[in-house]
């Protein structure tokens, strides 16, 4: 290694010691006060415990919760999947146009999802947009309840991390050779065998890439149930913010986050193993 | 020869026909679905613009009057405008030390280390793919555990060590593109190390470090999850606009979102033409 390597490697402590104090280390301590009972940082000897996430699969009310929040999370990313597939193939195959709309369609990635979830308050609400078109044009006589209801949840899960899902899809599937179609389709493929034997399969890298960007933060969003979720759309994110901040049972929290943790390092481990660490980089 | 050179012309021509030829026949369907796909995005989008200038307290067509009284009405709400500092303060700072933290960190790990570069990679990854719930409920666990209080430097701490790896993110491929030899040169030709970077890193990578900073000062704007759980008694943009949309809603949302908006749309711009003049820098370089 050369001395300027040597010396470059310098660089490498402010920025490393800043993310392992401030972002490893806190994971630590969730680590600890998942699997103890009491207030760490007091001083007395610290009980190790399983009991925070026994808590969790005793309790019918947090399983369902669980459920739910897998369920939702799964729906979303199958939707996102099947709604940005067609817009990312045209995009990349298609048209000569996809860098510009590309760069329109990170427009709305960037305004806070909060400002876009509120859009959907307003077409949603009992006398929002979209009953007031529906009651208009006679297709219903009574303002449909959507708001606050499990489907809201779900719609606004969809519109916020679909355009998250079309950016992986459309570089994997640029990156197939048309070649490889057209040999398919030579060889007697019909045009819907050739696209599921073909171009799906080679455009698996982006599905898995879309689905970390898409499943890992809807399992854990809570914000969005928050404003557009009612009773039965209670998550993950939701149990996780009553603890902390109002019930006040750190360790039981702390267990939920931990599986929260778990579930996106394992993903991104799973994913590093087959497509490799610095894959990992193209997925953004 | 002359013959070779003109089939391949036509097979390119021919391949470039067979992409964009069957647009009259069959391939209505994708255009018209990537249309209503935008329209899908856009129109919640616009139906804010359209309320923000509604003059009436409801959201009901048709419309009656346009005016400018909800931009007054914000203007003259000081939990906004306070709101409003904040966040700036806290994307200011926290950009400008997640592109100083994060470019070295670049240097360091794609030209002086080997050793562990998979193993950071992986781990400078996590802060973009983890949830932000549990970025946010770890660092206020470990904030009360060290002394620090919830309020405004926990939250800049926070989004400092989110945006270390987009900065690392956007850096990565631009630090990849620079010879190590370049550097090493110029310390042959008598500069020390801290003048190779000063002279040679960073003048290639200024543009690169712009775009970071801007990158980083919009994942702080835009940050609510990390924020909401360390903020303390204070507040910022996106949460003033959650209070306000938990509890019903307001037309001062729409307003902040106009304007939130438009300020996102000219930074999209700015970030594009960032990039533009970097390319153009780099194809002078090579």
């Amino acid at each position: 290694m050369s001395i300027t390597a040597k010396n470059n490697k310098k660089l490498l402590y402010p920025g490393l010691i800043w993310f392992f104090v401030f972002f490893m280390l806190p994971l630590a301590v969730i680590f600890i006060y998942s699997i103890t009972d009491s207030y760490v940082f007091a001083g007395q000897k610290l009980q190790f415990t399983l009991s925070n996430f026994v808590m969790i699969f005793q309790k019918k009310h947090y399983l369902i919760i669980l459920g739910r929040s897998l369920k939702i999370a799964m729906i979303t990313t199958v939707f996102s999947i099947m709604f940005s597939y067609p817009v990312s193939y045209f995009l990349a195959k298609k048209t000569r146009f996809d860098r510009v709309l590309i760069v329109i369609l990170m427009v709305p990635f960037w305004i806070n999802y909060l400002i876009r979830i509120f859009a959907w308050k307003l077409l949603l609400s009992e006398n929002g947009v979209l009953n007031q078109f529906l009651l208009f044009t006679g297709i219903i006589d009574q303002p449909l309840k959507i708001l606050y209801t499990q489907t809201a949840v779900i719609l606004g899960l969809i519109y916020t991390y679909t355009p998250m899902m079309v950016l992986p899809l459309y570089a994997a599937i640029q990156k197939i050779d048309n070649s490889f179609i057209e040999a398919a389709r030579d060889l007697g493929a019909s045009r819907a065998r050739a696209f599921f034997d073909i171009t799906i399969k080679l455009s698996l890298t982006g599905i898995f890439a879309g689905t970390l960007l898409v499943f890992i933060p809807v399992l854990g969003s809570f914000a969005i149930p928050a404003i557009l979720g009612g009773t039965d759309s209670v998550m993950i994110g939701n149990i996780v913010e009553n603890q902390f901040l109002h019930v006040g049972n750190w360790n039981f929290g702390s267990a939920f986050t931990l599986a929260l943790a778990a579930t996106s390092i394992v993903l991104i481990l799973f994913y590093s193993k087959i497509f490799g660490a610095e894959s990992i980089y193209r997925v953004q | 020869m002359r013959g070779k050179i003109k089939t391949e012309g036509i097979i390119s021509q021919s391949i470039r026909d067979h992409k964009f030829s069957k647009k009259g026949k069959r391939q209505v369907f994708l255009p018209l679905y990537t249309a209503f796909f935008f329209l899908y995005i856009f129109a919640p989008i616009v139906l804010i613009f359209i309320f923000a200038w509604n003059t009436g307290e409801g959201y009901n067509f048709p419309l009656k009057d346009f005016g400018w009284n909800w931009f007054v009405r914000l203007f003259n709400d000081r939990m906004a405008l306070k709101a409003l500092q904040n966040s700036i303060y806290i994307a200011v700072t926290s950009a400008t030390v997640s592109v100083i933290l994060g470019t070295s960190l670049t240097i360091a790990v794609i030209r002086g280390i080997k050793k562990f570069r998979a193993l950071i990679l992986v781990f400078l990854m996590l802060p973009v793919l983890m949830p932000s719930l549990t970025i946010g409920i770890s660092a206020l666990v470990f904030f009360r555990a060290i002394n620090i209080p919830p309020g405004i430097p926990a939250v800049i701490i926070s989004h400092v060590s989110i945006s270390l790896s987009y900065v690392f993110l956007i850096m990565m491929g631009r630090v990849e593109g620079i010879d190590i030899e370049m550097q090493e040169s110029a310390i042959d030709l008598g500069a020390n190390w801290f003048e190779s970077l000063k002279d040679i890193l960073f003048p290639v990578l200024m543009p690169a470090m712009l775009a970071g900073w801007l990158f980083s000062f919009m994942i702080s704007w835009n940050e609510f999850i990390v924020t909401y759980f360390l903020i303390g008694t204070e507040i910022t943009l996106p949460v003033y606009i959650f209070s306000q949309l938990r509890f019903g809603i307001s037309p001062k949302v729409n307003v902040i979102s106009v304007l939130i908006t438009v300020f996102t749309i000219l930074t999209v711009f700015a970030l594009q033409a960032i990039r533009k003049i970097y390319l153009k820098i780099q194809t002078r370089i090579v």
